[in-house]
């Protein structure tokens, strides 16, 4: 098991659970609280790039002198470790750190534009950040933690289908990092484990992308919807009320397109979309409008939870 | 019939250029591609498409630099499949970000980025990297009840009790402007902007 810490925390925000799912920000808050992870969230830490980047808008450069401003960012306030909601600000930020230890060009570079530019309060040196022991996505702290979930388990969801939808950018980018391994993501069941619930464990088509393919669901939809069709079949044929994710952007492709694809495919799908920290937050007694951010969903999360029962003590 | 020996022509010229690109995490790994077929049998895009990873791997071998010019470059997902299970310690899917960035720098490919450069416009005037406008109708249309969502958004932050805001303070806005256009993202943007609603 790899280091992880559970304090010292910069939960870095991301564009699309601000905007789209924002009971993934409050869900994690409350779960670390529950945890006693120690961390803090700052006003002045931006954007990753990761959209852009993968439109091909944004080139190297580009994200990881942004990245650099964000790392130093995270030193000034005494909080090295990054903590990711999002794959792909996951993705991005670990690799920048790797460029920017490992390429002493591009480094420079960027340094030197910022010494010109009266950004010197921003430069990177080398090893300032390393990969591996300070960038990390949610469920890695919650991995670490996870012997003290069952304590603050209040309801007992585990007469539910559940299934886990490990998102590509935590699993295949830097898949030497990745806990419990690329070829059979299983972190999350893991972690649905310890609420007291069994996953239908291995599907087919579980290790397959969301389909979101960035620039493919907006530019190329038939390409992208047939790619999540395929998953979403194979989630249906299994019978799942709950797909349990770990990227907003795997999360709004199946949540926001599930009718749409559902039309395409000409068959009823019917599962509800959580974030992992929704899903534990939740077990642990979230309130579904306060913490779980349930109007933020484009399938109903009361469509399939419509009663919750406590757990037995 | 003359069989062309490719390799008297320096093909490796174009590995290289790939291995020395900043982008490139994975060395000299485009070099040792056995042409196994592990990525493309892996591939998502190859599974519904013409995209064909092996076969990027083989032209850029070939020093085929017409590549930059195919289309099927673009139907790549980006999900890194292909990087978590190559043999050789390849990644076409870096491979081929790197082509594309090659095609942009030689002007080829603005078509592609257009509509994705709400992305740019989102940094600069709010630092955050939000879903271009211009794909607001096709959501509005393909999501139920999205439209409405966005609308009662800051409602939903609120009840969420969030903090901080989601706009960041505008000094921060003004540095990563900053930097945006010290690397030259800005003038590239201006430039794939004014190409192409030059040759509207």
């Amino acid at each position: 098991m790899k280091y992880v810490p559970d304090k010292d925390i910069l939960l870095f925000r991301s564009c699309l659970v601000s905007v789209e799912y924002p009971g993934v920000e409050a869900s994690t808050k409350f779960v670390f609280d529950k945890l006693g992870v120690d961390y803090a969230i700052s006003e002045k830490q931006t954007c990753c790039t990761g959209l852009g980047h993968y439109s091909d808008v944004f080139n190297q450069i580009d994200t990881s002198a942004i990245g650099a401003r964000n790392f130093r960012i995270a030193r000034d306030i005494g909080r090295p470790n990054l903590v990711m909601m999002c794959a792909t600000c996951y993705a991005i930020n670990k690799k920048s750190v790797k460029l920017l230890n490992r390429k002493d060009e591009l480094r420079n570079h960027i340094n030197e534009l910022f010494d010109e530019n009266g950004l010197s309060h921003l430069k990177y040196e080398k090893d300032d950040l390393k990969p591996s022991e300070n960038i990390f996505h949610v469920v890695d702290i919650l991995y670490a933690k996870r012997d003290e979930i069952g304590k603050h388990i209040k309801y007992d969801l585990s007469d539910y289908t559940i299934a886990t939808h490990h998102g590509c950018h935590y699993c295949k980018v830097h898949y030497e990092d990745t806990i419990g391994g690329v070829r059979d993501p299983n972190v999350m069941d893991e972690l649905i484990k310890e609420c007291g619930c069994t996953t239908i464990g291995w599907y087919d088509h579980k290790r397959a992308t969301c389909g979101t393919g960035f620039r493919q669901r907006y530019s190329n939809p038939d390409l992208s919807f047939t790619a999540t069709a395929d998953k979403m079949n194979a989630i249906a044929d299994e019978d799942v009320d709950i797909l349990v994710h770990l990227c907003p952007n795997c999360h709004i492709q199946f949540d926001r397109y599930q009718y749409l694809i559902s039309e395409r495919e000409g068959r009823s799908f019917r599962a509800i979309h959580l974030n992992i920290a929704q899903f534990i937050a939740l077990a642990m007694g979230g309130d579904l409008d306060k913490v779980i951010g349930a109007k933020a969903h484009t399938v109903p999360i009361d469509s399939v939870v419509k009663d919750l029962k406590e757990v037995k003590k | 019939m003359s069989i062309q020996q490719k390799i008297n022509d320096s093909p490796i010229e174009f590995a290289v250029q790939i291995i020395n690109d900043v982008k490139n995490s994975k060395d000299e790994g485009v070099l040792k591609c056995v042409q196994c077929g592990m990525c493309t049998s892996t591939c998502p895009a190859a599974r519904h498409s013409d995209y064909n990873p092996r076969e990027i791997i083989e032209r850029v071998l070939d020093g085929d630099l017409s590549i930059i010019e195919d289309d099927s470059l673009w139907d790549c997902f980006y999900c890194y499949t292909c990087h978590s299970v190559c043999p050789a310690g390849n990644s076409v899917c870096e491979v081929n970000q790197i082509l594309k960035q090659i095609a942009v720098y030689k002007g080829i490919g603005y078509d592609k980025l257009y509509e994705y450069l709400g992305f740019a416009d989102s940094y600069f005037t709010a630092a955050i990297g939000a879903i271009p406008e211009i794909f607001f109708t096709d959501i509005d249309r393909d999501v139920p009840g999205w439209w409405d969502f966005r609308q009662h958004l800051d409602e939903i932050r609120s009840e969420l009790e969030l903090d901080p805001p989601l706009m960041p303070p505008k000094d921060v806005i003004e540095e990563v402007s900053k930097i945006l256009t010290i690397t030259g993202f800005k003038d590239k943007i201006e430039r794939i902007r004014s190409a192409e609603e030059e040759s509207k």
